[in-house]
């Protein structure tokens, strides 16, 4: 029984492994004095340095994260209401065809959409530039939040709403105190995933981005062909830094939260 | 539904925090008034500190937005809804541009310093006259050797690279025009040839170099030079250059008998708008202090004869990147073919790689 154990844990040992075997790598190597990946060279900050005094790569950071930040919760409002109204319409068939329809575009190739918008935007004459990428960001979430919050939506079923609207609540009260924050992980999750869509989306921004207006993915993709400075790696460094503590910040309130709710429990237990 | 409420209300505040932070960071980058300049290049192929130098120069704020492939460039530039005002195509790409009516014809007399090129490299093929382009850096295709197991008499000319003691010791960029092209070349052919019954001839010369070839490979060729994977390759020499900077032991050969010859020039595409910030880029890049700092920050060889005579000396004489007069003009450059043609090439090319494995 013990030795199973921990043949398991090896093998859960060797997948993380494989996992974050690259990005530590790159991230060491960002601190390497050399130019290439090939040798390490000894310690330095000077790739980091340069990273500081890359105007133009930090002003696409931020702009990658804006575009990626706003783009997800306008999509996860709208892709919310969308599963919404998916979960109201009572035929089968127009409810099965709605999802499909979103399911397509969830695997259809990114060059496609991209493309397709690149046309739509320059027949419309939008210029390309922050708002195609916005829309074009905003239009391939939805699907992704539309398909995290409809299995909670169904979970949650008729039951509990009819309850409610039997008791006298009134449709706004059904949707704020009933609804909503049964399929609030729903909606989180939705917003996480149209997030990480959106910040490492390649092709379909290419096609959409112009006038001076990149994204971070773009703007490496075109570096490669110079072979890829470490300033690159520096810059990878922090932003994995930087979502491993938002993973852990977010783990920490989770479970702050989780401890208050419990110890409230406990306590009108207690005065019961 | 508070929760809901409050996440929605801080991530509309860092939004506004991001946007403001990314206008302020430009704004000082430059001053972002009309007088700008918006430039589409491949990525990092220009030294950010001649943009810095222009901008204080001329006051113009300078756009730089990058590209990975000619077509990719080509078609962002085809379907319009940008206002790119100057951009980097290579040789052929110029030709399929021009075609396509995408680009701008320069207009000379607003030109200064155009005679500091050096005349072997305009009034090429696929722009005669330089009606539309100004050069911007030149290189070859050539053989990159490890003197650590080759001697360089081994492999001055293509047709040494069919030697039987070079079984499994080349790698080759994976790269139709280049490969097909270097096989045509050891026949005495051109690289531009539409002739069927030659280019058959030509991938079956290649089918026989076949037990040489270690891999055929794209970027990563540069790092497994690098790294002594290989002692032989065949590629273009800005990726040489950047091998031998990491590997004293590698040198770069352009066989005398001709190989290709490939341009990266400036053009003004159709939807150029600031007429008066391009032509100061164009003649501000002509001037041969800056013109010389970019060749040295790029590592590839300028066309500018009086940049040229500015390089260090250890660059300037340097026959594998500036190669003698002889090996120039036996150089060829591609042409635009038609689609039938690239198709044939195409298809002999795969057919190739696939025999290969």
């Amino acid at each position: 029984m013990t030795h199973r154990f921990k043949l398991s844990n090896l093998y859960l040992f060797l997948v993380f492994a494989v996992l974050y075997a690259p990005i530590l790598f790159l991230i060491v190597f960002s601190f390497s004095q050399g130019d290439s990946m090939s040798h390490f060279h000894g310690f330095t900050f000077s790739h980091y340095l340069a990273l500081l005094n890359d105007t133009r790569l930090i002003i696409i950071v931020l702009q990658t994260l804006l575009i990626a930040l706003l783009s997800s919760l306008i999509a996860t409002i709208i892709g919310t209401l969308g599963a919404l109204g998916i979960n109201q319409t009572s035929r089968p068939i127009t409810r099965n065809s709605i999802l499909s329809l979103n399911n397509i575009l969830i695997v259809s190739p990114d060059v496609i959409i991209g493309a397709s918008f690149l046309i739509f935007f320059t027949a419309l004459k939008i210029p390309l530039g922050f708002t195609t990428v916005l829309l074009s960001h905003i239009a391939f979430s939805i699907p992704i939040v539309v398909l995290m919050v409809l299995p909670k939506l169904r979970e949650l079923g008729t039951s509990m709403v009819s309850a409610a609207s039997d008791l006298g609540a009134s449709n706004g009260q059904i949707l704020s105190k009933i609804i909503l924050p049964y399929i609030t992980p729903g909606i989180l999750s939705g917003f996480f995933m149209a997030l990480t869509y959106s910040l490492d989306d390649f092709a379909v921004t290419f096609f959409v981005t112009g006038n001076g207006f990149s994204t971070l993915s773009v703007e490496i993709y075109s570096r490669a062909r110079q072979g890829i400075s470490l300033e690159i790696n520096a810059l990878s460094g922090i932003l994995f830094l930087f979502a491993l503590v938002l993973v852990v910040g977010y783990y920490f309130l989770n479970q702050y939260q989780q401890n208050r709710r419990l110890k409230r429990a406990n306590r009108e237990e207690d005065i019961l | 539904m508070k929760r809901l409420l409050s996440l929605l209300l801080g991530i509309a505040a860092i939004c506004v925090l991001l946007a403001f932070s990314a206008n302020k960071l430009q704004s000082t980058s430059g001053d972002s008034s009309a007088k700008v300049l918006n430039l589409y290049n491949w990525g990092d192929y220009i030294d950010p500190a001649l943009i810095t130098k222009f901008q204080k120069e001329t006051g113009y704020h300078v756009n730089v937005e990058t590209f990975d492939s000619n077509e990719a460039m080509f078609t962002k530039i085809k379907q319009g809804g940008t206002s790119y005002d100057l951009t980097v195509p290579s040789d052929y790409m110029i030709e399929k541009m021009r075609a396509a009516h995408l680009l701008k014809p320069l207009d000379k007399s607003r030109l200064t310093g155009f005679a500091n090129l050096d005349a072997r490299f305009t009034n090429q093929s696929f722009d005669p006259h330089n009606r539309y382009s100004v050069p911007y850096f030149w290189g070859t295709l050539g053989i990159i050797y490890n003197d650590q197991s080759i001697k360089p008499e081994e492999v001055q000319h293509w047709n040494d690279l069919w030697q039987p003691k070079f079984k499994n010791k080349i790698m080759l960029i994976d790269s139709t025009r280049d490969v097909l092209g270097f096989s045509l070349v050891s026949m005495n052919q051109s690289m531009n040839t539409t002739n069927p019954a030659i280019l058959k001839a030509a991938q079956a010369k290649l089918n026989r170099l076949s037990p040489n070839v270690k891999a055929v490979v794209a970027d990563e060729i540069k790092m497994y030079m690098t790294e002594n994977e290989a002692p032989l390759a065949v590629d273009w020499s800005g990726e040489a250059s950047e091998m031998i900077a990491n590997n004293p032991h590698l040198h770069y050969v352009v066989p005398t008998e001709g190989s290709n010859l490939w341009f990266d020039n400036l053009v003004i595409p159709k939807t150029a708008k600031h007429y008066k910030a391009i032509y100061a880029f164009l003649n501000f890049m002509l001037k041969p202090e800056n013109a010389a700092q970019n060749a040295e920050y790029i590592g590839y060889a300028t066309p500018n004869k009086k940049a040229k005579a500015l390089l260090p000396k250890s660059i300037r004489n340097d026959k594998q990147f500036y190669p003698s007069d002889r090996t120039i003009a036996n150089l060829q450059v591609y042409s635009d073919l038609s689609p039938h043609t690239i198709g044939l090439y195409n298809d002999l090319y795969l057919e190739f790689k696939m025999n290969h494995h």
